[in-house]
């Protein structure tokens, strides 16, 4: 049994920046702008928040400290995501090329201001904040050790902020405005919705995620921060779309690609599996053929919103 | 939207092909056109040679220069290695130096470098990393009164044919014996099942590799025991949850500690360690103040490489045209000491093998051509390679 959890503890690391990022790519999508930043926003996001965890790790350690960091994580995604929000809506820039400048700029940033602050670019941290196993819920029998040992509070985070995506966007006035804008603004527009603050929100809120999911990504992983997120933003955009813009399916399709990666990773640890003689290329290639193959069966009614990566003119019919 | 993404996808790759293929093809062009281009400046630059050799302080040029490969100089390992050694020299004379980062990975934008450098008044070229050795080629007979030193690799062309001019020293370490260090070590000191996880497969991370297992089978001989050690190269240079979940499924399947031999891949090890309450192994320098769970590093002495070359460059006795080799005879590698975290195995016994490895009385099996190990022959140790 304990190989099971152990699997389930991995494939939280990998699955839960997923379903962040995915999130936040999901509420900029919906709102009718493609946001492929979302690496760069990460990148930004895990710098400002594992340089706090740098400055402060002498005075401060544990979950406050990782409570502060999350916060600034996600002021600096906001901040930066509004670079892209000014180019796509307000200057009808090409949205992919302002994204991709965005994914281009932040590594750079990074790189450059750790330089000058620390002299070196390894941004270094100490982590203090792996949960051992949660009191009382730790010592329920299976599901203590599936969901509440070895893990970090930002699991639960995810956790709470797939639920309240699903909420604002479904259940809210604020949700259905968003997707309106996202599948035809003119008729939002016509409607009384000010299209130009629906999709501002969008882009922010998916700054916000997406400086929060570089920061999950990097404290499991390291030790340090190297000014890169290993293209995990590009991944959680095809994590997306498997998910087809819906936060149900987005936590489906974040747990498969999390459990086949943890899978392709550590089998070589699990006898069982290290012992069937399945080359590891076939476990590394899961999570890629079978996003190929759902987009193949889903592509006839793809549930794309329909405006989205089309600049928003007032004056179009 | 979906094909907006396809599109992006599409041109990213058509980008990054052609820049790859540019990369080979490329190679072959200036090596042509050197033979040339060598024979037209060889005339002029013995001239301004002679006139920078007298006044290039006066000029204000950097007489030292280092030139970094795809890392930057403060890597923690290779680039700030060699820059170490050649600050502490340029400090100590009060010499100028500098440090110039080419702008791609690729050989033309490393000649363009080294040229760069030149031209800014550089004397001594410093080139750290097997990824020169197809420029240093080009650039001895370009530049034949510039002195390069080449750490990690031997000047030859795309079809590797070596040649070392007089004016180039190559410097390469035996990891072999370091990784030998390390093996022996760790399982002197009770540990019985190891891991290795490399890099890529480059020759010095696959001789740290074999010396590793080598010399773990070498004490499991000795002491009787059986030793397992699992073996994989990651196949980058970076810190991925790729490589955190690998290390921590070694750690939960019973691997005591981990040789983590790969730049950045050894940040992931770590945090891996650090979870699972486990040992990691440090490679190429003293890596012991980054994580608590480092019990000893696998060290080559690239520092003192280099001093060592830019010092013998101005006492006039520069080793060029042949390779030299940093061994346990030369203090070239080797475990610090001082901090590790051993609890059985002493300097002593530390002194005693170092001795035996500097005499050859022990030899090690450092072939590089097959990277799996298979080619090994263990009595005591098995190796598992994970693909």
């Amino acid at each position: 049994m304990s190989v099971v959890y152990f699997i389930f503890q991995q494939t939280m690391f990998f699955a839960i920046p997923l379903l962040i990022v995915a999130l936040g790519g999901m509420f900029s999508e919906r709102s009718g702008v493609v946001n492929i930043a979302l690496e760069g926003i990460m990148t930004m996001g895990a710098f400002t928040s594992i340089l706090f965890l740098n400055l402060t790790g002498k005075n401060m350690s544990g979950q406050g400290q990782l409570l502060i960091a999350i916060v600034i994580a996600m002021a600096t995604g906001v901040v930066f995501s509004l670079f892209h929000a000014y180019a796509a809506i307000n200057m009808k820039a090409d949205q992919t090329i302002s994204g991709t400048a965005l994914n281009m700029f932040a590594p750079a940033f990074a790189i450059f201001v750790a330089r000058i602050i620390q002299g070196v670019q390894q941004v270094q941290f100490s982590n203090t904040f792996r949960i051992e196993s949660v009191p009382v819920l730790g010592s329920i029998p299976v599901v203590g050790d599936l969901f509440f040992k070895n893990t970090y509070i930002t699991t639960y985070i995810g956790i709470g902020i797939l639920i309240l995506s699903a909420v604002v966007l479904y259940k809210t006035k604020f949700g259905l405005r968003l997707r309106a804008c996202g599948e035809h603004p003119q008729a939002a527009d016509a409607a009384g919705v000010n299209v130009y603050r629906m999709q501002y929100a969008g882009v922010m809120i998916s700054g916000a995620l997406g400086g929060l999911g570089g920061l999950v990504f990097v404290v499991p992983t390291s030790t340090n921060f190297n000014a890169t997120v290993s293209g995990y933003g590009f991944l959680a955009l095809a994590v997306l779309i498997f998910g087809q813009w819906k936060p149900g399916r987005i936590l489906g399709a974040s747990l498969f690609f999390g459990l086949t990666k943890a899978v392709a990773a550590a089998y070589s640890g699990i006898p069982f599996l290290n012992n069937m003689g399945i080359p590891s290329y076939l476990y590394k290639m899961i999570p890629y053929i079978a996003t190929l193959i759902v987009l193949i069966f889903t592509s006839k009614n793809s549930q794309a919103p329909r405006a989205s990566g089309v600049p928003y003119d007032k004056g179009a019919r | 939207m979906k094909s907006k993404i396809l599109s992006v996808a599409l041109c990213v790759s058509m980008v990054a092909a052609m820049l790859m293929g540019c990369g080979s093809s490329a190679e072959q062009a200036p090596a042509a056109e050197t033979e040339n281009a060598a024979a037209e400046t060889e005339s002029v630059e013995t001239e301004e040679a002679k006139t920078t050799a007298s006044d290039a302080n006066a000029e204000g040029g950097y007489e030292l220069a280092l030139v970094t490969d795809l890392g930057t100089i403060d890597d923690k390992s290779f680039n700030q290695g060699a820059w170490e050694g050649m600050e502490k020299y340029a400090k100590e004379n009060n010499i100028s130096y500098k440090y110039y980062q080419p702008q791609e990975g690729t050989t033309d934008s490393y000649i363009e470098t080294i040229g760069l450098a030149i031209e800014g008044g550089a004397k001594l070229v410093v080139c750290p990393g097997f990824l020169f050795e197809e420029p240093v080629f080009t650039v001895q007979d370009q530049y034949p009164d510039v002195h390069f030193i080449l750490l990690d690799g031997e000047p030859h062309d795309a079809d590797y044919n070596y040649k070392t001019g007089e004016n180039v020293m190559p410097i390469l370490f035996q990891e072999d014996q370091a990784g030998y260090l390390a093996g022996y070590a760790v399982v002197k000191d009770g540990y019985t099942k190891l891991g290795f996880m490399g890099g890529m497969a480059v020759p010095a991370v696959i001789r740290y590799g074999y010396g590793f297992v080598q010399g773990a089978d070498a004490a499991a001989q000795e002491m009787g025991v059986d030793v397992e050690i699992m073996y994989n190269y990651t196949g980058a240079f970076a810190a991925t949850p790729e490589a955190q979940a690998m290390a921590a499924s070694w750690y939960q399947n019973g691997t005591e500690v981990i040789f983590g031999c790969g730049g950045a891949v050894g940040n992931s090890v770590m945090a891996a360690a650090e979870e699972a309450g486990a040992k990691v192994i440090g490679v190429d320098v003293d890596q012991s103040s980054e994580s608590d769970t480092v019990i000893t590093s696998a060290m080559k002495q690239l520092s003192v490489s280099v001093y060592e070359g830019v010092k013998a460059f101005y006492d006039g006795s520069f080793p060029g045209g042949a390779t030299s080799v940093f061994t346990a005879e030369n203090d070239g590698v080797g475990l610090p000491m001082e901090t590790s975290k051993f609890e059985t195995f002493g300097q002593a016994d530390y002194d005693a093998l170092y001795a035996k490895l500097s005499s050859g009385e022990i030899t090690i099996e450092n072939g590089t051509e097959d990277s799996t190990t298979a080619d090994l022959t263990l009595a005591k140790a098995a190796v598992s390679f994970v693909e």
